[in-house]
């Protein structure tokens, strides 16, 4: 991990109360954060759950989402990708993995930010005009990776 | 669907899901609407645990999908296999079989690559789910699950799965206000709502919201003049319709501006001005000052002490930012003679017909946030002075104005945050004020530890001595302890 300076959170440090926070529930219940597996000590790997907002053609659904925190978190922006097969502008046709060019949080990120507001960054751009009513694949495929 | 007591050796006892010998944990279960407490054993399974949900939440329980740590939880599963122990919380979502007029978001399809019990209803949600498609732009009435201010309010509802589907009303508001402050563009949503629109063009109704704000009925009774100016639905309907139309209000009071200019130079036009600002400015003035020594309004209003004269300043340009350094204003533009140009950020806040309440938006923005905390908060807002017009536009916007000036501790913060203007605390106990007169009007005027004193006991003896944080968390929700726990327990300021 990173060398901690006096006004940096250490990456672990961070890492734990997110941890906390998404066991916990905090939030407005729309989005689900985790660890992937629970003996990862590196706090890297954590499974992430977006639920489609209503009124979009997102509705109803839940995403799954794949969330790699590396060594450089929070200073660097995690690696984000969808399992669950989405069409969303800033996400790969291919291979679910989000441009981060395409999310503001992910452009722009801040090391004040977390996993959560990436999530619900991802799930207001599921609002967004452009891309609430983009034709969806069927319920249940999943990207191939 | 098999319970793995065997697996624990101590717990023998699996029937029901309040077992005598395991231990029971309380988990919390969430929706985005709703939020209850459940009692269950910690050996218990998904399936026993849905069995309880089903009951407390009233669904079937193959409607019910659980996350929990962004995983979804399958029946097979245990919840100690999950690492779901007391005090957490799981998500729960409750799939209903048809969606129509439903908005809220509380249904859901079946889950993705997790072949979970719901697998069996999947065919008829699908098929649901096309149709539905359709149907989601659809009534604009209310879902009718939500006992939710918003319902009712066509587009509106859709705020209500942004989160705020609480029934405290307060929460709401500071959700809503959150809410705004994150995302300009959903106030601008909000005002071209029609049915918004529709509210603020009715005086009466605004009339009522406006008196029912316990400020308001203070200022009121200290000042007949405002009960006489709320009273007169001419009045209140040009003044709603500025606040509908913020461009207009700008040129309302530019226009405002000029005429007052011409007035000036009509004989017997200066005192007609004169005459109108006394009776009407400064009751308004005086009352605020009442409250405590200084008036936090004269550097707002740049004129309202000692001048006995409207402000001179002509606003002749695009308004300014608000929250630049607070130079050129104030009180010695303010005793200024006549025809003293120059507009300052403060401009003009002359009541007049157009604006009877005297409010100019730009220029609450100088005194009040000079602060450099209250700046680095507003700086989302100020990237877009629109958003900040609108908002202040907004009718119950002024009664909020109106408790702001009657809360002594923001005017006696000002001054006292600027000088140590570095210390966090400070800032955020100035900040979180803020939002809570957003969440609307704090009705006391005590400093928010004697009006807490209470809640904050009650944290005290709970086990929570950070008296600062709790504090904090207390102005937050505005008083609510149980919120202020949740505050505590679940979110860091990062």
């Amino acid at each position: 991990s990173q060398a901690s300076s006096v006004i940096k959170v250490p990456r672990n440090f961070r890492l734990l109360e997110e941890l906390e926070e998404g066991q916990k529930g905090v939030g407005d219940g729309t989005v689900s954060w985790g660890l992937e597996d629970d003996e990862d000590i590196m706090l890297t790997r954590w499974t992430g759950m977006i639920i489609g907002p209503p009124r979009t053609i997102y509705e109803n659904r839940m995403y799954s989402l794949k969330v790699e925190c590396g060594p450089r978190y929070p200073e660097s922006p995690p690696f984000v990708r969808f399992v669950t097969k989405i069409n969303l502008n800033g996400v790969h046709n291919s291979n679910g993995v989000v441009d981060t060019r395409a999310v503001a949080a992910l452009a722009k990120w801040q090391n004040s930010y977390s996993i959560r507001v990436v999530l619900q960054e991802l799930r207001r751009l599921m609002m967004c005009k452009e891309n609430m009513k983009l034709p969806q694949p069927p319920e249940g495929q999943v990207f191939s990776n | 669907m098999e319970d793995n007591g065997g697996e624990d050796p101590v717990n023998n006892n699996n029937d029901t899901t309040v077992s005598s010998e395991g231990s029971i944990i309380k988990v919390t279960v969430k929706t985005p609407k709703d939020k209850e407490e459940i009692a269950i054993s910690e050996d218990a399974s998904v399936t026993q645990f849905k069995e309880e949900i089903s009951r407390r939440f009233k669904a079937k329980q193959d409607q019910l999908v659980l996350i929990f740590a962004g995983k979804i939880l399958k029946d097979g599963d245990s919840l100690n296999q999950h690492g779901i122990k007391d005090g957490l919380t799981v998500h729960l979502v409750i799939k209903t079989a048809h969606k129509a007029g439903d908005g809220a978001s509380s249904s859901t399809s079946c889950t993705s690559q997790v072949g979970s019990s719901s697998g069996s209803s999947s065919g008829p949600s699908s098929a649901a789910h096309s149709s539905t498609v359709g149907s989601t732009g659809g009534p604009a009435s209310a879902p009718p699950q939500t006992p939710n201010i918003l319902t009712g309010f066509g587009d509106l509802s859709s705020l209500s799965s942004m989160g705020m589907g609480s029934a405290n009303f307060m929460e709401l508001q500071q959700q809503m206000q959150s809410q705004l402050m994150s995302n300009p563009e959903m106030l601008s949503q909000i005002m071209e709502n029609p049915l918004v629109q529709n509210m603020m063009s009715n005086p009466d109704l605004m009339r009522q919201m406006i008196v029912a704000n316990p400020q308001m009925q203070q200022l009121m009774e200290r000042n007949p003049e405002i009960s006489h100016m709320l009273n007169n639905p001419e009045l209140m309907r040009q003044t709603m319709e500025l606040a509908r139309n913020p461009a207009m209000m700008q040129e309302m009071m530019r226009n405002q501006d000029r005429a007052l200019s011409n007035l000036e130079s009509i004989p017997g036009g200066y005192n007609a001005l004169r005459r109108m600002y006394t009776d009407i400015q400064e009751p308004m003035f005086s009352a605020a000052r009442d409250q405590f020594g200084n008036n936090p309004f004269s550097a707002l209003g740049g004129n309202s002490d000692g001048g006995v004269q409207p402000s001179r300043t002509e606003n002749r340009e695009p308004l300014p930012n608000p929250w630049g350094p607070p130079s050129s204003t104030n009180p010695s533009e303010g005793g200024g003679g006549t025809g003293t140009t120059g507009s300052s950020t403060t401009g003009s806040t002359n009541p007049s017909v157009s604006n009877p309440l005297g409010v100019n938006s730009a220029s609450l923005g100088n005194g009040m946030f000079s602060s450099p905390g209250m700046q680095s908060l507003m700086q989302q807002i100020s990237e877009n002075p629109q958003l900040m017009q609108n908002m202040l536009s907004a009718p119950y916007m002024r009664s909020m104005m109106q408790s702001l000036a009657q809360n002594p501790d923001m005017a006696s913060q000002n001054p006292a945050s600027s000088p140590s203007a570095g210390t966090n605390p400070a800032q955020q106990l100035m900040m979180q004020q803020m939002l809570q007169m957003f969440a609307g009007g704090n009705a006391s005027s005590q400093t928010p530890e004697v009006q807490f004193q209470q809640q904050l006991e009650q944290l005290g003896a709970m086990g929570f001595i950070n008296r600062e944080a709790n504090l904090q968390a207390l102005i937050a929700t505005g008083g609510d302890v149980n919120a202020a726990i949740e505050r505590l327990l679940g979110s860091q300021p990062s």
